[in-house]
């Protein structure tokens, strides 16, 4: 009994669901439910298909490269059972796991990283934009108008307001 | 050989039936479509084809019936005999010779028919001449309907008769009723011939088959003779009559010396030497059967010489064969109960018929072309050396240990047997494993683990590359946390962010009152401003947005004020002082009131040169004038609403009712009804 991978949208699949199609040149896809079946069918692109995993990894939203992946490789070549390296096995599984999610969420938080910034300056340039609707330009004329009055000594500041008017 | 079956005759259908099946027939093979239209020949040849196309059908279903009943003179006589015996024969040659005349009446009937139909002139008289050949036919069918029915009944009696081969090896059991002749045949064939305490329990010939020295023998079972001269004997008993009369077989005579038949040995004698012609040339053995309840030792006197008398007959017939006159296979005892020399006489009677038969066949001239097949050919020793087969000594001892070896093993099986059988013990496949330690042989390996293969992760050196995971991690962490967010500067101040919220939130709205007028165009009219009877666009609301922009709405205001239509029409009005009645209610109508009326008025003076609106030209259909202006009135009123509502009607090329109900209701004979 293995846990096989969809080959659409690489979620594991379990035993008793999906379906295997096996093709003519004796290349076998699996899927894990009929969504991603009928996807295959429709000669979809899982590259181009924004929630599979294969669009994911390819576009850098999720880690592809690192240590922990390597762990999990099939091998075709059968082991003597052995109970202690059975035992440090699952164990190890265990670790492997939690180190992985940890990378994981250390890479998404590198990709969200600049974000706080990005919206800022969308903030202003949309405050610049569209003040129009909540303020009539004679009105924003006014203030502008208004706030120097207090008098400021400064040759340089004159020539700007005529600009303004 | 030619077997006798006669279950492949064709069915006969009655009357009824075979006319029903022979005018189908007509009806689908033929073409059906003519119209009076057609040239005359066509019509012609048209009917002139079905009237030939059944009686052709007719004659091949005839001719059938006819072919397939057997002739009585042309078959076997046993056969011959038999069948005349079951099914009378006269009633049977005139049910066939019935058939035939109806054959060739049929045959007539149609020559007639297509001569006449060959000066048919018209549609309608060639098909009354087909109509009527074919039912001239079908009354023919008719007529004899009770002779089919009676070959039908026959057909099926003959089907169920058994087939005997009439030149093939036979032995043929008789005598009288309940001797046990029927048991002695369900001993020695598998036929399951009933078997009871009452007379006449079978009724008509069974046949079984038995085998001896490789060879095939059939055994006829008869119903039970009794001494009766020959006319008076029913159809039962003729049945067996006639087996014994045309078979050449082997003739067991069964006697029962018991009695328990209800019949004494002198009338079983009796009937032996009645019919003792019978076995002229035949093989006979004769049978005492029941032994068990009357050994022939225990007879009387009288009772053996009676026995003895029938033995005497039986060697001379052997003798006039040429046989040896020994009495071993004529005399035979036996018990059907205690199964006691029925295997010796079945082969008693086997033997003698075969050398008969053998006997016979040497005479004859075919046995030359089989003579080289009877010749075995042996090598002949060239000298007297004993040679006998050569097995190396190797081998031998190998067979002895082998015998005593397979005892000694314990199997599986065995093992099995021993805890309590297949359903209870399962087999530990485990038992024969090769570990580095033995108790690990009944471990259960977990294959799956949170979503993964665990055989996918066993690696000898997998706690090493663990460790290392491990160290690098540990590193990651400690960089990382040295890694401050970095905070700009520019943030937006409490003012600003009110703004921005508020611009979000109208941007909001118009995306929403876009969506829903978008949505809703086609069924929307569009309603110019001032039919707008929500009063949604005064100078209130205008001087509300504005002053929220943050801009002074007054000089906005009055700007419009001075320029609306009340206003201005006041003023004119007051100067032209015409039509009086426009001042008097000129304070009680409201401003929407005087807008309509003062541009109604334009347009009318300017059409008050020409005709005045309720008078009636000749072609329109108005009787006089009130009935026009209530026309027009009618009119107005009917479209006003839908007007002030600014609504489609039908002059704007809108359907109401893209389905209306008197158009689409009823039901089609074919296909659906969501469209017509």
């Amino acid at each position: 009994m293995r846990l096989e991978k969809c080959w659409f949208c690489s979620s594991t699949v379990y035993p008793g669901h999906g379906i295997q199609f096996v093709r003519n040149d004796a290349k076998i896809f699996r899927f894990c439910r009929s969504k991603c079946h009928k996807n295959f069918k429709m000669k979809r692109n899982p590259r181009k298909v924004k929630w599979t995993k294969a669009y994911r990894r390819l576009h850098g939203k999720d880690m592809t490269q690192d240590s922990t992946f390597e762990f999990e490789r099939k091998r075709n070549r059968p082991e003597r059972y052995d109970r202690n390296v059975a035992e440090k096995t699952l164990m190890a599984i265990k670790k492997i796991d939690k180190i992985r999610v940890a990378r994981e969420a250390r890479h998404h938080k590198m990709r969200m990283k600049g974000k706080p910034a990005i919206e800022r300056q969308a903030a202003l340039t949309e405050l610049e934009k569209s003040i129009n609707l909540v303020k009539a330009p004679a009105s924003l004329l006014q203030e502008s108008q208004i706030t120097p009055k207090i008098k400021v000594k400064i040759a340089e500041s004159q020539p700007v307001e005529r600009m303004e008017e | 050989m030619v077997q006798y079956n006669f279950k492949k005759t064709t069915v006969v259908p009655s009357g009824k039936d075979f006319i029903d099946i022979i005018l189908s027939r007509t009806q689908r093979q033929t073409p059906t479509v003519v119209h009076k239209g057609y040239a005359i020949s066509r019509l012609r040849e048209f009917y002139m084809r079905k009237v030939k196309f059944t009686q052709q059908n007719f004659h091949e279903k005839l001719s059938a019936i006819i072919d397939d009943f057997p002739r009585l003179d042309d078959i076997h006589p046993f056969y011959g005999d038999l069948l005349r015996l079951l099914y009378d024969k006269d009633h049977y040659k005139l049910a066939l010779g019935q058939v035939n005349t109806a054959r060739n009446i049929i045959g007539k009937i149609a020559k007639d028919y297509v001569r006449l139909l060959k000066y048919g002139d018209s549609l309608y008289r060639c098909k009354s001449l087909k109509v009527a050949a074919l039912g001239r036919m079908c009354t023919v069918i008719k007529g004899i309907s009770t002779s089919l029915a009676y070959l039908e009944q026959v057909r099926q009696h003959m089907a169920r008769l058994p087939s005997i081969d009439p030149n093939t090896r036979t032995l043929l059991i008789c005598g009288y009723p309940n001797v046990g002749k029927s048991s002695f045949v369900n001993k020695i064939t598998r036929a399951d011939v009933d078997v009871q305490p009452y007379a006449f329990t079978t009724k008509s010939l069974f046949v079984g088959h038995t085998d001896y020295k490789y060879l095939r023998y059939q055994v006829i079972d008869t119903p039970g003779i009794l001494d009766r001269p020959i006319e008076e004997r029913n159809i039962i008993e003729m049945c067996s009559i006639t087996a014994l009369a045309h078979i050449k077989a082997a003739v067991l005579f069964f006697l029962d010396l018991s009695g328990s038949c209800g019949y004494s040995i002198e009338q079983q004698a009796a009937l032996f030497h009645s019919i003792k012609r019978l076995f002229m040339n035949k093989p006979l053995v004769i049978v005492c059967n029941k032994i068990d309840l009357q050994p022939l030792e225990g007879l009387s006197e009288e009772d053996m010489k009676l026995v003895m008398d029938m033995k005497a007959e039986a060697i001379k017939s052997v003798i006039a064969q040429g046989g040896d006159s020994n009495d071993e296979g004529v005399l035979l005892t036996m018990s059907t109960m205690t199964d006691e020399g029925v295997i010796a006489v079945k082969n008693a009677a086997c033997e003698r018929l075969l050398n008969q038969r053998v006997e016979i066949k040497m005479k004859s001239k075919k046995i030359n072309d089989v003579l080289n097949r009877f010749h075995v050919a042996i090598p002949k020793p060239r000298d007297t050396k004993e040679r006998p087969p050569c097995i190396p000594p190797a081998i031998l001892e190998a067979r002895a240990k082998a015998n005593v070896e397979t005892e000694k093993r314990k199997l599986e099986k065995d093992l099995e047997e021993e805890n309590g059988g297949a359903g209870v013990y399962s087999a530990s496949l485990k038992k024969h494993y090769i570990l580095d330690d033995e108790e690990w042989k009944e471990d259960i390996m977990p294959e799956i683990l949170d979503g993964h293969n665990v055989y996918d992760f066993i690696d000898p050196d997998i706690l090493q590359r663990l460790e290392e995971l491990e160290r690098e991690e540990g590193f990651r962490l400690e960089t990382e946390a040295d890694d401050d967010f970095e905070m700009d500067g520019k943030e937006l101040t409490e003012e600003e962010q009110a703004l921005l919220a508020e611009i979000r939130r109208k941007k909001k709205l118009l995306i929403q009152e876009h969506r829903i007028k978008k949505s809703t165009a086609e069924s929307r009219p569009i309603v110019p401003r001032k039919f707008d009877k929500d009063n949604k666009y005064t100078t209130e609301r205008m001087g509300r947005e504005l002053s929220a922009l943050g801009m002074n709405p007054t000089s906005a205001i009055n700007r419009v004020r001075s320029r609306s239509i009340s206003r201005r029409g006041r003023k004119r009005e007051r100067s032209l002082g015409r039509e009086g009645e426009a001042m008097d209610i000129d304070n009680d109508q409201s401003n929407k009131k005087l807008r309509a009326m003062s541009r109604s008025r334009s347009a009318s003076r300017s059409r008050s040169k020409s005709r005045p609106p309720g008078e009636v030209t000749p072609g329109e259909g108005f009787k006089d004038s009130t009935q026009k202006q209530k026309a027009i009135k009618i009119a107005k009123k009917s479209v006003k609403v839908r007007n002030k509502n600014a609504r489609k009607g039908e002059a704007d090329r809108v359907i109401p009712n893209l389905k209306p109900k008197h158009l689409f209701s009823g039901k089609r004979s074919i296909g659906k009804t969501s469209r017509r």
